[in-house]
């Protein structure tokens, strides 16, 4: 009796301890997921909502700039998130070398770009990407093309320039989850790979990759939300309009746009909101799929 | 199998120097035990051998060819790490394998010798499991399969059984002398444990603080110690040392008194020394004698006794200095107070101030 009397006051304690927490989780988490959920079945502008069924869903998929946003956030996908990871991996084996001087330095100049002043560094970049802007000059001045590109008004350009400037700001930290896990690979497992003649780019390819499968997968899911979710770069390069004509839009700035810019549709805006969380999921799957322990059920 | 060859091997990191020149020959097929205690060097010997080291003067031969700065794996070696050092992702099989598929060593043959090689260490039911499912003395067994497998001329050990407990390194330690007998290799083999370096050596080299202080057959390093630091590390338990005086000299004899226990005097041979000079006496614990037995009999108050079955160890104080006695067992005398032994001048050694053995 006493003792189901004390468990009772100790679960009671128990709760009491993390309502607090589990009320602003429900509040500001649970419920606007669900009622996100519940909102992308609605139709109508503004607070002028109704029960649409899949009215939003048959819309998306005959919505031009919708498919224009899903295709331009798998190209930035596609070609950053590998690029990423592999310069990413280069860095932290070369940046893990005991011998390299001035190890610090490089690893600070690397991760730094990550904790930059999101607006600090996409002024800068503007103007470094302007039509007379740094990098024209000097690919002109190196004599690798003969006119000025224009990086924002070319619809592959600024494509490039998007890519180049997220491939900037995550690289460091990307790299950071590799130095970290190659620092704690026993050094004697090179030497013995070493002493038995293995070469180095097989040391590289056999042993450090496999080794470091846990962290490549897991930086490969973030970086992929990260990317799926790329708003910042796009917003502030193109004064929101994820120009030229739609080239750079992506789904969340097509979110932003949709609630905060044009007559505001937010039921439709929800459903543009669950895609994005169904593409993650699937991507993630596939992701934990590919890498799963090879022989192990 | 190849013979090893280093002369004035020397090696600095920075200002500091960690080896101070290094002489030593190895026989083809020698078992050689680098034995001292830690930070003596002998890791790093063994590795400025292996070539993960560069050696900083110096010259190291293998085989009769010069091996400075040759790359590890063109010097003919294969090396166990302490930790094992095997690769989590691969099974047995695998990791056994890997290094000769840079060697271009055709399938079928890899199998072959991994196979032989499994059959030797008792490997062959474990060939798919991955390190994370062995114990600890298989994951040893792996790792000198996998240097087996590349028929090495010589084999380097880098203590190699202290990550495993005490039951299973004696089980290893025998398993490393049989696959000596078996493999007819050279082995340099690191430890800091002298019971190792005993139980398995051709040649034992006590190495202290980057310097050889003694190279030598086992029993020899037990019988004939150099000096004070020797004498004191080979034996188990260790060589017991008490002050002395020489308090009468003729020539080719002396007679020396305990410092701590006037009126024990030994007649010994001795050579040099003076009237007055200090000496240490060394006394190893098993060689002290029943009452009555040897030249001279020494009282002592007896702290602890430890009865193991076949033998007891008696450790006993005489004015402060703790002192071991080995003593076959005898049940009766049980925990006495005080306990009676006899000195026998010839199974005593001298040394003098510096630690130099002088007789």
């Amino acid at each position: 009796m006493a003792q189901a009397r004390l468990e009772r006051k100790e679960q009671i304690n128990g709760w009491a301890f993390v309502a607090p927490a589990l009320v602003l989780l429900g509040l500001f988490m649970i419920y606007p997921i669900v009622w996100s959920l519940w909102m992308s079945f609605q139709v109508g502008k503004g607070m002028n909502l109704s029960f649409g069924g899949f009215a939003n869903i048959i819309r998306l998929t005959k919505d031009p700039v919708f498919l224009r946003a899903l295709g331009n956030t798998f190209t930035f996908f596609i070609v950053q998130v590998p690029i990423m990871i592999v310069l990413a991996l280069l860095f932290a084996v070369a940046l893990n070398d005991a011998t390299l001087r001035f190890r610090g330095l490089f690893r600070t100049a690397i991760f730094v770009p990550c904790v930059t002043s999101l607006i600090a560094y996409s002024t800068v970049f503007k103007s470094m990407f302007a039509t007379d802007g740094i990098i024209n000059q000097t690919l002109m001045a190196l004599h690798l093309i003969s006119g000025p590109i224009s990086w924002f008004g070319d619809p592959f350009w600024a494509k490039v320039a998007i890519i180049i400037a997220i491939t900037w700001r995550w690289t460091g930290y990307n790299m950071i989850f590799y130095l970290a896990a190659l620092q704690n690979i026993d050094r004697s497992i090179y030497e013995a790979a070493r002493i038995d003649g293995v070469p180095a780019w097989a040391r590289f390819r056999y042993l450090t990759i496999p080794m470091l499968k846990p962290v490549i997968l897991f930086t490969t899911v973030v970086s992929t939300i990260g990317t799926l979710q790329l708003f910042d770069e796009v917003y502030n390069f193109t004064a929101g309009t994820g120009g030229p004509s739609d080239s750079t839009v992506t789904l969340s700035l097509y979110i932003y746009n949709l609630t905060f810019k044009f007559m505001p549709s937010f039921g439709y805006s929800a459903t543009v909101s669950w895609v994005i969380v169904l593409v993650v999921a699937v991507l993630s799957f596939l992701q934990f799929l590919v890498a799963r322990d090879r022989r192990r059920a | 199998m190849s013979s090893l060859k280093l002369s004035g091997v020397r090696k600095s990191y920075g200002a500091v120097e960690v080896i101070k020149g290094v002489d030593l020959d190895i026989e083809s097929k020698e078992f050689v035990v680098f034995v001292g205690p830690s930070g003596c060097g002998k890791s790093t010997l063994l590795r400025m051998i292996a070539g993960l080291e560069e050696i900083t003067a110096g010259e190291l031969d293998i085989g009769g060819k010069r091996m400075n700065g040759v790359d590890p794996s063109k010097r003919g070696i294969a090396m166990v790490f302490q930790s094992y050092a095997l690769y989590p992702h691969m099974t047995v099989r695998e990791n056994m394998g890997f290094a000769l598929r840079f060697a271009k060593v055709p399938k079928e043959q890899i199998e072959r010798q991994v196979l032989e090689a499994a059959r030797i260490l008792a490997l062959d039911p474990l060939l798919d499991r991955f390190p994370k499912e062995l114990s600890g003395g298989q994951r040893q067994r792996v790792a000198i399969g996998r240097a087996i497998v590349r028929q090495p001329e010589v084999f380097l050990f880098d203590e190699p059984l202290s990550n495993l407990d005490a039951e299973l390194r004696v089980h290893m330690r025998i398993e490393i002398a049989r696959l000596h007998k078996e493999l007819q290799a050279t082995i340099i083999y690191v430890t800091h444990d002298q019971v190792e370096a005993m139980t398995l050596a051709d040649k034992i080299v006590v190495l202290r603080d980057g310097v050889i202080e003694q190279v030598g057959k086992p029993l020899e390093l037990y019988d004939n110690p150099a000096n004070q630091f020797v004498a004191g590390f080979i034996g188990s338990p260790k060589m017991n040392f008490l002050p002395a005086r020489i308090v009468q000299k003729d020539a080719g004899t002396a007679v020396i008194e305990l410092v701590h226990h006037e009126g024990v005097r030994l007649s010994l041979p001795l050579a040099g020394g003076a009237v007055g000079d200090l000496v240490t006496l060394g006394i190893r614990p098993e060689h002290f004698g029943l009452p009555g037995e040897g030249a001279a009999d020494m009282t002592l108050e007896v702290d602890v006794a430890e009865h193991l079955g076949s033998t007891s160890y008696v450790y006993a104080r005489a004015a402060g200095e703790p002192i071991i006695i080995e003593r076959e067992e005898s049940r009766d005398q049980g925990d006495q107070e005080r306990i009676t032994v006899s000195v026998d001048p010839s199974r005593t050694y001298l040394f003098d101030q510096a630690g130099q053995r002088i007789r």
